[in-house]
């Protein structure tokens, strides 16, 4: 009851801030869009059937997945040896490398993305190395396409990578380690057949997280790949600020909503599955 | 190579933790017989542990060296040792069965799928669990695992067999059964073994050779009995088995002056300020008046100030001239001296050689 209580304050801002606008969101969603252009009051499900019937938006959909999937593994991969490395050192060093491990979360997403132009614009430093060395004769296209949205994405998604990885690596007995060790397991042996089968669960609750939110980022597609590349997020934006189809936009989010929400659950079913496995 | 030559062999082994202020293991020397079982008997924080994971060589030591057979091992990392370890937790792999657990060292070895299967299966019948073979360690209890843990830290036919407290996880009705398992495989095995444990009669009751520390040091290494009946050191007489603590002044000809009394004891020190540990199984009861057996040189009169029952035995603590002594009754005694109550006259006897002598501190 007292938890309720002191819950409330929190709970009245969620249902103010988040709750009341989602509802309001999904009553837009069930909006008609005339032949004008103008939103008319209707409750039809008109905009999700036009945009499951899309080609264009389940290409979209496919990209987002592809994207989000394939920056989400890469950044596990190079977060999981930054979490081994925590987990290895000495307890007065884990904490302090932890902080530096998610450090990049402490700067704006945003300013972190300008950084990242510098260094891979056409006139940016990887070119302008590449080109001075003669390597190139032309600047590699680094920026305002897939790769450049990829690069930004994994390198945003890695802190949050390091961050599940400790927590679930830190349940992990380095005994085990050890026990492997003394039965004539060299280093990378003992990793193949008793850290990483045994990391699976962290690496998948850690793989779930970051697909969640790189499936909904907006800013990095958007700024990383300069108008050229299309991906739920944006495309949300596009429908509700330039073609102004509110209701097609609502439904959209509510689509991506949905789909979250669903990759949730699975998380929250493989985090269950790991500590019954502990 | 001989049999004389020691099996295992510490050379001023040490381990110093950076940051600590003492040494954790203090330059340990000592020797193991092969097939024999060495107890490293201690308080938490001893180095014992320490010394076992070192031997392992899951810990580099800071000076010293370890010689297994002869060889310079110091060097070696784990999985080159040939080291069966069993852990205090068991450190089993939850992901492994128990044959998959047992077979893992075998794996590592580069044995072919079948053998290693089939001996695998030996060494999880060695220790009784062949009908359990395909569980996986969390469908085991803490016994069971305990016992994978050893089949599989065998079933490589270690060099060395390596337990950390592996007993202290069980409860203590199970403990003694499978102490005395453990014993009689090893002793069946022949695997000269290093045993760490907290646990005196754990220790007293399995080992070969016993080594009490205290303090990243050896304070006595010797035979069970040895260590019980003819403590080395203060910390020894104090750490193992119960006993009375008398002080006082030692005198020329190992006569200890003892709140008024003359002691005899055996002691060869420097005179001076000295304490005498007594253990109470090597005090004799006497009635008030009675005379004390021939050999028996000491005698104190008593009164019986507490009575504490424990089942086998009766504890018997008195109050004498020389302090507080502690005695024991067996619980098949006369009922004259079961029936004993507090304040009682009573008379200690015991010999010159029962006293173990130490400078004072």
């Amino acid at each position: 009851m007292i938890g309720w209580l002191l819950a409330a304050p929190a709970l009245a801002v969620l249902a103010l801030a988040f709750v009341w606008p989602m509802a309001g969101l999904f009553r837009i969603s069930l909006n008609r869009t005339t032949e004008t252009g103008a939103m008319e009051t209707a409750l039809t499900t008109e905009s999700y059937a036009k945009l499951l019937g899309d080609a264009f938006i389940r290409e979209l959909v496919w990209n987002t997945l592809l994207l989000a999937g394939s920056s989400a593994a890469i950044a596990v991969a190079l977060a999981l040896p930054v979490a081994l490395m925590v987990r290895a050192a000495s307890p007065r060093w884990r904490g302090p490398l932890a902080l530096m491990a998610i450090a990049p979360l402490l700067v704006s997403g945003t300013a972190r993305l300008i950084g990242w132009m510098a260094i891979l614009g056409d006139n940016g430093l990887i070119n302008a190395v590449l080109m001075g060395l003669g390597l190139r004769d032309t600047p590699y296209p680094l920026i305002n396409n897939w790769t450049g949205v990829r690069i930004g994405l994994i390198e945003s998604l890695m802190p949050y990578a390091v961050l599940v990885l400790i927590a679930g690596l830190g349940r992990l007995d380095p005994r085990l380690e050890e026990a492997a060790a003394t039965l004539g397991a060299g280093r990378l042996r003992t990793f193949l057949r008793v850290t990483l089968p045994l990391a699976a669960p962290a690496l998948l609750a850690a793989w779930l997280l970051t697909l969640v939110l790189g499936i909904s980022a907006f800013i990095t597609p958007r700024l990383m790949g300069g108008g050229r590349v299309f991906v739920l997020a944006t495309e949300i934006y596009d429908q509700a600020l330039e073609y102004v189809d509110w209701p097609a936009a609502s439904a959209l989010a509510m689509l991506l909503l949905g789909g979250l929400l669903l990759l949730m659950l699975l998380r929250a079913a493989v985090a269950r599955l790991g500590r019954q496995r502990a | 190579m001989s049999d004389a030559a020691p099996h295992l062999r510490l050379e001023r082994l040490t381990r110093h933790y950076a940051g600590a202020p003492a040494p954790a293991v203090d330059t340990i020397s000592l020797d193991l017989p092969r097939g024999a079982l060495l107890a490293l008997l201690g308080p938490s924080g001893c180095g014992k542990t320490t010394t076992l994971r070192m031997i392992a060589g899951l810990e580099r030591p800071d000076g010293g060296r370890i010689l297994v057979g002869g060889q310079d091992v110091t060097a070696l990392p784990p999985h080159r040792r040939q080291m069966g370890v069993v852990f205090q937790s068991y450190a089993l792999f939850p992901h492994m069965t128990a044959a998959g657990n047992t077979a893992f060292g075998l794996e590592m070895r580069g044995l072919g799928r079948a053998e290693r299967a089939r001996r695998a299966q030996v060494a999880l019948e060695m220790v009784g669990l062949g009908a359990l073979a395909g569980r996986k360690p969390r469908q085991l209890s803490g016994g069971q695992q305990q016992r994978v843990a050893l089949a599989r830290a065998l079933a490589i036919e270690p060099e060395l067999l390596l337990l950390d407290e592996p007993l202290s996880a069980l409860d203590a009705k199970l403990r003694e059964g499978v102490r005395d398992e453990i014993r009689a495989l090893q002793q069946r095995l022949g695997t000269t073994t290093v045993f760490v444990t907290h646990d005196q009669t754990e220790a007293l009751a399995m080992a070969d050779l016993v080594a009490v520390m205290d303090a990243g040091r050896v304070e006595q290494l010797a035979p069970p009995e040895e260590v019980f009946e003819r403590p080395a050191t203060r910390f020894v007489a104090t750490f193992v088995g119960r006993a009375a603590r008398l002080k006082g002044m030692l005198e020329p000809g190992g006569v200890l002056r003892c709140g008024g009394l003359a002691l005899r004891s055996t002691a060869d020190l420097a005179p001076g300020p000295a304490e005498a540990f007594l253990r109470p199984h090597r005090v004799r009861l006497l009635a008030p008046t009675e005379a004390p057996p021939p050999g028996f040189d000491n005698l104190l009169d008593a009164t019986l100030a507490r009575r504490v029952y424990t089942g086998e035995v009766i504890a018997l603590e008195t109050e004498t001239g020389a302090g507080p002594v502690m005695a024991e009754l067996h619980a098949g005694a006369d009922e004259a001296w079961r029936g004993l109550a507090p304040g009682a006259p009573l008379r200690l006897a015991f010999r010159a050689a029962d006293l173990a002598v130490f400078p004072a501190s």
